[in-house]
């Protein structure tokens, strides 16, 4: 150790690299860089090879995993619980619909309205309002946390369902109303205009959506994982361990409250532009409590705090009932709806509402934690929780989730 | 390490603390306190369990709001700040309890200390703009000098979670040294430790004085090293200040003795606080448990209910409060 303290030097002195980057290089650093791009490439070559399906899962899987990181900062990193999330997906999706959407049509669709813009201002607006109503929102989140913040964003999506039933030359009332096709300076993601083979396979709407989806989650992903690392990140996780310990470190912990709710809003308004477009219609029950919940179970399930876990929860949640429906001939007890047995989507539901107990109950770190776990044993390295297994949020049992410290009287209860 | 003391600031005013009352219903953890820290002097707050040393930090720090009185650092009224303004200008806080992110390493954990150096937002942040990365960069060399000063430096990228508790008391330390402040407040930042740890803490304190010149007021049980540091100790009991001057003027200080002992029985505070406190400073005894109050509350303070909270436990209501709903 130095037995001096210097003054503060000013911040002349950007020589040295970051602590620690250096000795953290070895050949299982390296390799890691060149797995993702081998699962780069393999995404984007798959188009080429799988079924509609199979893409038209993974454009709603991507749909889910923007949201999903979204809750996650809030709820994960962040600490405050949310159930409000269906109503900023349902803000995003009805925003694009009608902003870009045809007024009037045949019946009952005579009463439409829609703006007609081009397809990409009514899914930029469309994050821009879902921002706008986290915004409007967000003096009540700065004031409450835990479980009373979870029960007055629960209001929010009261209100949203409300709206979408009667709001009809907007939202198609109870019946929905169809989703524009999106399409980005004139070439559309639709089945053609223009018409499109790539080494010889038709590329239609399934094809052209999954590529849209990847670039979108991946974007998602990436400013997630940076923010998470950067200043805005530690006073995130610092205001989620203790309010007390941020604001006396200097965080303005209202205005950071009230900033990823922000910010986790526009995450849940892509997320509803992509959900739109993946089903083709919205309609008042696609953004009930049920939907607010399924995305908590995302993030429980994948790993609270970690972006990762976010997708990997969101694939896990969004994919499973899709997959038991398609082979529901095939699998066992599984029947397809109307038969005898049980059907796919409640045999999802079963699926993963075991998950999330045995997550709960053997790895707090969810899928992440598990990962990570996997990955130090992997290595042989010593035991520890890494940055993927944070501490819990509000809504995980806490004292089980605190990454074993040796001094039990001081983490945890008394700042938490 | 450049030679200290040549840098030392030279902008640091003194604490005027006036009048101060807070009070809880019908408690009142502080009646009328008032004292003056004088720039870059060490100033200790010592007094029983419960006396409201904690409580006059979070007034220091914003935290609480006084009832009464005003708290003055130069220009800036600090009893009308919220706690990242106070932040802001310069006052940083090692808490007694623990406060730090336990999932979070070292490194991440002292860089929150820089976060009022820092700009970098939600935007430039996500999308790692060049200035957002360069900020880290700098601010990473200062906090790895300030890890090393405290022997932190081999732990940086440890998880805070799984550090021993004198590390987490020295990661405390760092953290709020990393604010660069004016004015440093230490809540009992030995409390826990061995007596090896206890010495270089001290030595670490002098040092932090003497190199940056800045004002420390420093709350602690362990009487010894209070008198061999402090340039001034306030003492205060049942939240009112009964004596203020030189470590020499209190220890002989008739009230002081009383308020330690529960009685007029003429004996050294020094020994009183430390059998008070279960804490002989410098001498061996002091084990790494002494802090969790084997003597503590009742039989110091007799008849009164006063002091009856166990010190060191993690329900301390006062040094971190109101973290929940
Ligand atoms: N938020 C609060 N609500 C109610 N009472 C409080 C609160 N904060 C402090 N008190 C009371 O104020 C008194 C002073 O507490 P404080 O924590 O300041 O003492 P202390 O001198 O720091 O003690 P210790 O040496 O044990 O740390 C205690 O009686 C405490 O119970
Ligand atoms: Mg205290």
């Amino acid at each position: 150790m130095s037995d001096t303290l210097s003054a503060p030097a000013g911040a002349g002195r950007a020589s040295a690299p970051p602590p620690g980057s250096a000795s953290r290089r070895s050949p299982a650093r390296l390799l890691k860089p060149l797995l993702l791009v081998a699962l780069l490439v393999v995404l984007l070559a798959l188009p080429l090879y799988v079924e509609e399906f199979w893409l038209r899962t993974g454009f709603a899987v991507a749909g889910a995993i923007v949201g999903a990181i979204g809750l996650n900062l809030l709820v994960g990193t962040t600490g405050q619980l949310s159930l409000a999330h269906a109503f900023f997906l349902a803000v995003g999706a009805v925003s694009y619909t009608y902003i870009s959407g045809e007024s009037g049509g045949l019946g009952t669709r005579a009463a439409l309205r829609g703006l007609e813009l081009p397809p990409i201002v009514g899914m930029v607006v469309g994050v821009l309002l879902a921002g706008l109503a986290g915004l409007l929102f967000s003096p009540i989140a700065a004031r409450l946390r835990g479980i009373y913040l979870g029960v007055a964003s629960l209001g929010l999506v009261f209100i949203g369902v409300h709206v979408l039933n009667t709001w009809t030359p907007v939202t198609g009332g109870f019946n929905g109303r169809s989703v524009p096709e999106f399409s980005l300076f004139g070439f559309s993601f639709g089945n053609d205009d223009p018409q499109l083979f790539v080494l010889g396979v038709p590329f239609r709407a399934a094809e052209r959506l999954w590529y849209l989806g990847l670039v979108l989650a991946l974007l998602a992903y990436l400013f997630a994982r940076n923010l998470l690392r950067s200043r805005p990140g530690r006073a995130l996780q610092t205001l989620r361990d203790s309010e007390v310990a941020a604001s006396v470190m200097g965080v303005n912990v209202q205005a950071y409250k009230a900033r990823v709710f922000l910010v986790s809003s526009m995450y849940a308004g892509l997320s509803g532009v992509m959900y739109a477009l993946s089903i083709g219609s919205i309609a008042p029950e696609s953004f009930g409590l049920t939907v607010s919940i399924l995305y908590l179970a995302m993030i429980v399930l994948g790993g609270l705090g970690s972006v990762a876990g976010a997708a990997l929860g969101a694939a896990f949640v969004t994919a499973l009932p899709l997959v038991f429906q398609q082979f529901a001939d095939v699998l066992p007890l599984v029947s397809a709806p109307g038969e005898g047995g049980v059907a796919a989507g409640i045999a999802a539901r079963y699926l993963f509402g075991l998950a999330i107990i045995l997550v709960v109950l053997f790895e707090p770190g969810g899928l992440a934690g598990f990962a990570n776990r996997f990955r130090r044993r992997g290595r042989g390295s010593a035991r520890g929780p890494g940055s993927g297994s944070p501490s819990a949020g509000p809504a995980s049992a806490s004292s089980t989730t605190v990454p074993d410290p040796s001094d039990p009287p001081a983490q945890g209860s008394s700042t938490r | 390490m450049s030679a200290p003391a040549a840098e030392a600031r030279t902008d640091v005013p003194p604490v005027e603390v006036e009048h101060v009352s807070v009070a809880f219903g019908a408690i009142k953890a502080l009646s009328d306190v008032s004292f003056t820290v004088q720039p870059g002097s060490i100033h200790a707050v010592i007094g029983p369990n419960g006396a409201g040393k904690s409580t006059l930090f979070n007034v220091l720090s914003g935290v609480y709001k006084a009832t009464e009185g005003e708290v003055r650092f130069g220009d800036a009224r600090l009893s009308t700040m919220r706690p990242f303004q106070i932040a802001g200008v310069g006052v940083a806080r090692a808490f007694q309890n623990i406060a730090l992110s336990g999932a979070q390493t070292v490194a991440e954990n002292l860089m929150l200390g820089r976060h009022h150096l820092t700009k970098a937002g939600f935007l430039s942040s996500g999308l790692r703009l060049p200035r957002a990365t360069r900020e880290g960069k700098v601010h990473g060399e200062r906090i790895r000098e300030i890890a090393e000063f405290l022997d932190l430096g081999p732990k940086l990228h440890t998880p805070v979670g799984v550090l021993s508790y004198g590390d987490q008391k020295r990661v405390e330390v760092a953290r709020a040294l990393c604010i660069e402040p004016r004015l440093l407040l230490l809540d009992e930042p030995v409390a826990g430790m061995n007596a090896q740890e206890t010495v270089r803490m001290a030595d670490a304190i002098r040092e932090i004085r003497s190199a940056l010149g800045i004002s420390i007021i420093l709350v602690e049980h362990d009487m010894g090293m209070v008198m061999s540091l402090a340039d001034r100790v306030t003492v205060l009991d049942f939240g009112r200040r009964i004596a203020d001057g030189t470590p020499a003027q209190v220890q002989s200080d008739p009230e002081v003795i009383r308020a330690y002992l529960g009685s007029g029985t003429d004996v050294d505070p020094a020994e009183a606080a430390a059998a008070h406190g279960g804490t002989a400073h410098g001498s061996t005894a002091h084990g790494g448990t002494a802090h969790g109050g084997t003597a503590h509350g009742g039989t110091a303070h007799g008849s009164t209910a006063h002091g009856s909270t166990a010190h060191g436990t993690a329900d301390h209501a006062t040094d971190v409060p109101g973290s929940r709903p």
